[in-house]
């Protein structure tokens, strides 16, 4: 089955497979596949190139929630340096050459090289307004070429940009070449295919130019071995054997090209790194560069990372995902922006190792409005999400909450002789000792709000009263003689105020409530 | 009305809130713009009392719509409105709609002193509504709400789920960090942190303006920590945001760059690693903690500035030069790695790009970071051949400040000038100026190089100079320069040199003008051409350019924050000179200009031959044989145009007269029309009106597009505008009296003058005319009609024999804009002024006249451009007829179009007698007379392309 696909289109191919391709970059039509199917979402992509060249975009891709990024690594540690350097040296080597009347050969696959080669140029020629005339060989090129003008919504930005006034791809200087014009006198520059000088019209045209010293030849990045283009790039040879009768004589000179339509390590890292996707598979290298760059990727980036070998099964976790329902009162409290702020202390190692005052404390801010959601999930029943508070009420429970409670002693001085704590109790009333304490705490407690209650005293959950039973329950036994210089305290808080209490409560036995 | 205001009043009375139907009567009185004020108040009495009454939402809408209306038609009532609109039952209503939109009315109603209460403003922000939550923090600048609020706020809201709210909240922060100051660290870094962990959001405008955050607030870290800290700081927000050039989108890439460039100073370690794409070694482990649990690898930055210079858009290829432009100025070593990706930028695609990375290398150069080794210099000069003007004016500005270590390296210099000399002829005034800055900062190598040449610069066999050759001039140039130069012992340049250098003495002083005047210049010349030992002091010579540290930055790329979007023709100073300046041609020799008619007695005979044929057949009009008399006014005018025109001399009394026959062809049509003759015979106004504005014009033409004319001529002229205008009188329905009378009155009086100046009796027709003028403004009321006064008047008028004695020159002009037609339109981008580039030819045009350009894209759309009388003088070297230069006119109406097409023109603005006429803003105060035909220009939707010359 066929599906055309556009970029960024999104198609549903079957009921569980959505799909959505992404530019790349690299050659016209070059895509990044999306594809999800039920939770799972994963992106595949053959070659692709991070960085623009003359004609073609850098790969371009949303940022997704990934559980698998399956990516090419033909350069898995190459890191290549900037394409503008590339560009020069070639310019240079063919400006030098034609303004020394000198022919350039430049032998080329019909798609993607010859049209980049052909628009730098092009534009050189422009500014620097050159009569050189560039040929184009064979119609493969040029049929190439037409294809390149209908497809413009694949090229980069500028040539869409500035298509509708000039289309790139209508070379002004570029003319078609005849065999007559090989040996004609003056300057040009030709493309010619095919790319390796493998045989076709660039052999024939090497044949004729290779014997003039200010002829130029450039070759691609790659040949096959045993190909000319292959027998040039190692080593300069002065001649060489076509077959057992043809010999070359080879004095041009020669310039290697390096343009490559893939992108390097880095921009692998790159990409990987912008996806961030929860795994990732290498496929398509060398395989000790590919296991370099799986090392990278993991310790760098912490993201799995596999390259499997052919045939090899790669198991990979996915993210389950629930769907629930939500109720009423939850869904309310979402709308509805529920920020906090607070001053959390990162506690980490550094902080234990050094003194106290090193101790980082952030302000930092978080909505709650997610986390105060319950998931319920019952037997036989849909998931549902609650509201915090709604809890009790669903399950017909009563709130449960644990709260301590502690009984003591404190000391008492008096000024005036007044006979016993006893009497004092009922003499004196509780609020002055109530406020006494509160006295005393606020001086001793930094921090924290102190509310004097009249009988009572809170700070946070933390209350305390003067307790008058002798037998109170939570007092610990008796060991406490019926001293007249001691006066009980009552107190209690809950669970979460506990440190804030127990400080309480070290500085009251620390201190002694005066009296009049 | 009344009836309305009854009604709406009995329902209040009622306690009934007002119906839609009231309010829709109410609205038409609103927009009524002749209802009074009272009846307004009431209104906004009636809509007070009825927004008591109702909590109908619909109703309340549709009162809040008539209150922001009220307020807008009637700004004197806004005040007693939008106290309305911030009532309780709308801004403090319940339903988020209406406060959302009582909100918009009010902010577009005022600008500022919206006072909100701040826990009103927390509580709306903290809402169920989205939309206006995000009202809300978009405008909280014009809200006057507390700063420490407003910090809450934006800060809590960078974690709303709504992305949106998200993008406000930063962008709030943004702006709160830039207008309050906080000291408090523990705020800073929450805001900082908060930043940095939206960088990763998944939406891009929210990364993009995480990006400015962490910008901002980054720098708000590093300035409020201890001095100690602060370089690790700042390299760590650089390394933050260098993180960022990879996205995938290009807003934010854009915003990283331009954040790259405002965070100062950064260790030289880490910029060098924006370089290299590969971690050097330096930086392997470098790990910085700006702020505890934000660890971020030094790595993370690597070659950051490689892929901003190897970027798709060439937007953010600007971004990243521009910030390099920043950088470079804290490293010599960074700076020296930079010009060499700078040096192949000059490579690129786009013209504006290779720009900014010309103005990178420029502020280099001023800032001294300049080392150029051979390679790059090669690159380097390349672009003094550039097709682009714009781009060889600032290399050769560069060079200006070029201070060279090797003579092969200067040496190469030259010959690249030469070049850029050879290719592009118009360049000379600056590549002249250009060598002889650089020949002064290189003494000895400019008198090694001229010892070189010097067989060059001997007059040849025969005592001839090589005075065709500019490469003569050129190290001509060059040569002179020594004497002034900045180095110690620099050699002698041979005195003979100075004295071939006189014969160049128009063009180079022309060149050197910055430097110093003519005079001074030969001065200078005989001086150092009699002894070889000068002293600088005997020259003032104007330090104000040539030595390496003196220039100022060229203004290219405004030093606005972002380079991006700013149109680099838009600049002042100088490339916008070479520009607008540059010389096309000498113009045409000056001995045409003195051709006199009179010695052409037979032109002249036949011209007046012509004249007096036109005023025998004249005399046919008023006896109603107009189709005679034009039938023989044509035959003449097809007579005239036998004539050669080209020919010298001829042209302007050729032309003259032919402009006289067409006045006096369509002064025949016209009073046909209007004779007294014919009284009844039926005539369509429009073609009336159309035949006068055709005379008016040809009557404008006549008096203005002619110079040279005695004051005899003139008051012919004159005479036929009298009676034009007479004609216009004399018919009630087509003319406008009042203002005829007043252009009559004051043409008369000019005529007046005329008569005095020139002794010369007045004519029988312009003292009938004086007269009855004189009577009719004795009379009670000059206002009164007599349209049979003006035909008795018109009856007395007969036509002259006009008699040519002198020589009018026909003042014209030609317009071209070259390379311009509809397969090659020139460029433009929607919204920013396009510029023209015109060549303009003007024939007999005197300084003193104001011109004008005349841009427009249809009726509607016209756009006028003064060309400054300093233009017009520039263009002035050989001859005063002929001025011919080029002036780029900005055309500033650029609609949303691919493409368009806009016609120019060029007219001359001249004395008109209408008195009246209304001051178009920004255009000619007078009516334009134009010398040309329209010339029609085509324009593309482009990014820029090379054709900006």
């Amino acid at each position: 089955m066929f599906i055309p696909v556009d970029l960024k289109q999104t198609v549903q191919v079957d009921k569980d497979l959505q799909i959505r391709a992404y530019y790349a970059g690299h050659v016209i039509g070059a895509a990044m596949f999306y594809a999800k199917v039920g939770d799972a979402a994963m992106v595949y992509t053959g070659d692709y190139n991070m960085t623009p060249d003359r004609h073609l975009g850098a790969a371009q891709i949303d940022r997704l929630q990934l559980d698998l990024l399956i990516t090419e690594s033909t350069y898995a540690t190459t890191v290549r340096d900037s394409r503008y350097g590339r560009e020069r040296e070639f310019l240079k080597a063919v400006h030098n050459c034609v303004a020394a009347g000198g022919k350039v050969l430049i032998p080329t696959f019909a798609l993607g090289r010859a049209q980049e080669l052909c628009i730098l140029l092009e534009d050189y020629w422009e500014r620097m307004n050159l009569k050189v005339p560039i040929y184009f060989s064979a119609g493969l090129t040029i049929q190439a070429n037409m294809y390149y003008k209908m497809l413009i919504n694949w090229t980069s930005q500028k040539i869409k940009e500035t298509y509708a006034t000039h289309n790139a791809f209508d070379f002004k200087n570029v003319r078609n070449f005849d065999r007559s014009l090989i040996n004609a006198p003056g300057p040009c520059v030709l493309f010619a295919t095919p790319g390796m000088i493998v045989g076709g019209f660039s052999l024939e045209v090497f044949m004729q130019w290779a014997p003039s010293e200010n002829n130029l030849v450039t070759l691609p990045g790659y040949c096959v071995a045993g190909t000319i283009g292959h027998k040039l790039m190692s080593g300069k040879p002065t001649k060489i054997d076509l077959d057992k009768d043809t010999q070359i004589d080879v004095r041009c000179q020669i310039h290697q090209l390096s343009f490559s339509p893939h992108t390097d390590a880095k921009g692998i890292m790159d990409l990987v790194k912008f996806l961030s996707p929860k795994h990732a598979i290498l496929v398509h290298g060398e395989k000790p560069k590919m296991a370099t760059l799986k090392e990278r990727i993991q310790s760098e980036l912490g993201i799995r990372c596999y390259f499997p070998a052919n045939n090899e099964t790669v198991t990979i976790p996915l993210t389950q995902y629930v769907k629930a329902d939500a109720s009423n009162t939850f869904i309310r409290s979402c709308l509805n922006p529920n920020f906090k702020f607070s001053t959390c202390s990162s506690v980490d190692n550094s902080y234990l190792d050094s003194n106290e005052s090193k101790a980082v404390s952030r302000l930092s801010v978080s909505d709650d409005r997610v986390s105060e959601g319950i998931l319920v999930v019952g037997k036989g029943k849909k998931a549902k999400v609650i509201h915090q508070d709604e809890l009790l009420n669903t399950f017909g429970e009563k709130k449960h909450e644990i709260q301590f409670a502690y009984c003591f002693p404190m000391h008492m001085t008096r000024t005036e002789d007044i006979p016993s704590a006893s009497d004092l109790l009922r003499g004196l009333e509780k609020c002055t000792l109530i406020s006494r304490l509160s006295t005393i705490l606020s001086n001793e407690l930094s921090g924290g709000n102190i509310l004097d209650l009249g009988e009572q005293l809170q700070v946070e959950s933390f209350r305390v009263s003067v307790c008058s039973s002798d037998n109170c329950p939570h007092r610990l036994s008796g060991s406490f003689q019926n001293n007249s210089e001691l006066v009980f305290f009552c107190c209690c808080w809950s669970v979460a105020d506990e440190k804030l209490a127990w400080k309480i409560i070290s500085i009251m036995k620390g201190s002694t409530l005066q009296t009049t | 009305m009344d009836s309305v205001m009854n009604s709406v009043q009995q329902s209040l009375d009622d306690n009934q809130p007002l119906s839609c139907q009231a309010l829709a009567s109410l609205r038409s009185l609103i927009i009524n713009p002749t209802t009074s004020d009272s009846t307004l108040s009431s209104v906004l009495d009636a809509l007070t009392r009825s927004l008591q009454l109702s909590r109908d939402s619909v109703i309340l809408h549709h009162t809040l719509k008539l209150l922001t209306d009220l307020a807008t038609r009637r700004p004197h009532l806004s005040p007693v409105a939008l106290d309305l609109l911030r009532s309780d039952s709308l801004f403090h209503s319940d339903s988020p709609r209406l406060v959302g939109e009582s909100l918009s009315a009010l902010l577009s109603l005022t600008s500022t002193g919206n006072e909100i209460d701040a826990a009103r403003f927390v509580s709306l922000c903290l809402g169920p509504s989205v939309s206006l939550r995000l009202c809300l923090l978009r405008n909280a600048e014009k809200l006057v709400v507390r700063e420490s609020v407003l910090l809450a706020v934006f800060l809590g809201f960078t974690r709303d789920p709504f992305p949106h709210a998200r993008k406000e909240a930063l962008d709030g922060l943004v702006k709160l960090c830039k207008n309050g100051d906080f000291d408090d660290r523990d705020v800073i870094e929450a805001c900082y942190c908060r930043a940095v962990e939206l960088l990763h959001d998944t939406e891009n405008y929210v990364r993009s303006a995480a990006v400015h955050a962490v910008c901002e607030w980054g720098k708000l870290v590093v300035i409020s920590s201890e001095d100690g800290n602060r370089q690790d700081l700042s390299d760590a927000v650089f390394i933050q945001l260098g993180g960022m050039v990879r996205d995938m989108s290009i807003e934010v890439r854009l915003e990283a760059f331009d954040a790259l460039g405002k965070i100062g100073l950064i260790s030289e370690d880490i910029l060098l690693q924006t370089l290299c794409k590969k971690v050097l070694g330096i930086n392997k482990d470098k790990i910085y903690t700006p702020i505890e649990g934000l660890d971020i690898s030094a790595s993370s930055v690597a070659g950051a500035f490689i892929h901003g210079l190897e970027d798709e858009f060439s937007e953010v290829r600007m971004s990243a030069c521009f910030s390099l432009r920043t950088l470079t100025v804290f490293s010599l070593q960074f700076a020296c790695e930079a010009l060499k990706l700078m040096m192949d930028m000059l490579n690129d695609d786009s013209m504006i790009v290779r720009l900014q990375a010309l103005d990178t290398i420029h502020h280099m150069a001023t800032s001294d970071h300049l080392k150029v080794d051979k390679i790059d210099m090669h690159r380097f000069l390349s672009t003094l051949v550039d097709s682009s003007s714009v781009i060889r004016s600032l290399t050769r500005k560069i060079l200006k400040l070029a201070k060279l270590p090797q003579f092969k390296l200067f040496k190469s210099c030259i010959d690249g000038l030469l070049e850029n000399l050879e290719a592009y002829p118009q360049d000379e005034v600056d590549v002249f100026s250009v060598l002889f800055h650089i020949g002064r900062n290189h003494g000895k190598f400019t008198v090694h190089i001229i010892e070189e040449v010097s067989p060059e610069l001997e007059p040849t066999f025969g005592g001839k100079l090589g005075f065709d050759s500019t490469r003569v001039a050129a190290f001509l140039v060059l040569a002179i320069s020594a004497p002034l130069s900045h180095e110690k012992d620099v050699g002698v340049i041979p005195p003979r040199i100075f004295s071939y250098a006189v014969t160049w003495l128009g063009r180079i002083s022309y060149a050197l003008s910055d430097i110093m005047n003519q005079e001074m210049f030969l001065a200078y010349l005989s001086k150092c051409s009699t002894s070889s030992v000068i002293s600088l002091a005997d020259f003032k010579i104007k330090e104000t350019l040539p030595t390496v540290e003196g220039d100022a930055p060229i203004n290219l790329c405004s030093t606005a924050d972002s380079p991006v979007g700013v149109p680099f023709w838009k600049n002042s100073g100088g490339t916008s000179d070479f520009h607008h300046q540059k010389q096309f041609g000498l113009g045409k020799s000056a001995a045409h200009a003195e051709y006199e008619l009179g010695e052409h007695s037979e032109l002249r005979k036949y011209v007046n031959l012509i004249f007096k044929k036109a005023k025998d057949f004249w005399s046919l009009v008023p006896l109603g044989c107009t189709n005679e008399a034009l039938k023989g006014i044509r035959a003449c005018k097809e007579e005239l145009t036998s004539f050669n025109k080209e020919s010298p001399g001829y042209a302007g009394a050729v032309t003259f007269t032919l402009q006289y026959l067409l006045v006096v062809e369509n002064l025949a049509a016209v009073w046909e029309y209007l004779s007294p003759t014919k009284m009844f015979r039926p005539y369509r106004v429009g073609n009336l009106a159309l035949l006068f504005a055709k005379l008016d014009r040809r009557l404008r033409e006549i008096r203005n597009r002619f110079i040279g004319l005695s004051k005899g001529e003139e008051l012919q002229i004159l005479e036929l505008s009298l009676v034009a205008l007479l004609l216009r009188l004399s018919k009630m329905d087509i003319c406008c009296y009042d203002t005829t009378i007043k252009i009559l009155l004051s043409t008369v009086a000019h005529a007046e003058f005329l008569h005095k100046e020139g002794s010369i009796e007045p004519s029988n027709f312009i003292v009938e005319v004086r007269k009855s003028l004189h009577d009719a403004g004795s009379s009670s009321s000059s206002s009164t009609y007599k349209p049979l006064l003006f035909q008795k008047l018109l009856d007395s008028f007969s036509l002259q024999q006009f008699v040519l004695y002198g020589t009018p020159r026909y003042i014209h002009a030609e317009l071209e804009v070259p390379g311009n037609d509809s397969e090659n339109p020139l460029p433009f981008i929607p919204g920013l002024p396009a510029s023209i580039p015109l060549a303009i030819t003007l024939h007999n045009v005197s300084t003193e006249s104001r011109l004008w350009l005349r841009i427009s894209m249809s009726e509607e759309l016209i756009q006028f451009v003064f060309l400054d009388s300093n233009l017009i003088c520039s263009g002035n070297r050989s001859s005063n007829e002929v001025r011919e230069f080029t002036f780029v006119a900005p055309f500033y109406l650029t609609p949303k179009a691919i493409s368009f097409t806009s016609s120019v023109s060029l007219g001359i603005e001249c004395f008109s007698e209408n008195v009246d006429r209304v001051n178009v803003s920004g255009g000619p105060k007078c009516e334009l007379t134009y010398l040309c035909p329209e010339k029609e220009i085509f324009l593309c939707k482009s990014a820029v392309r090379s054709a900006f010359i």
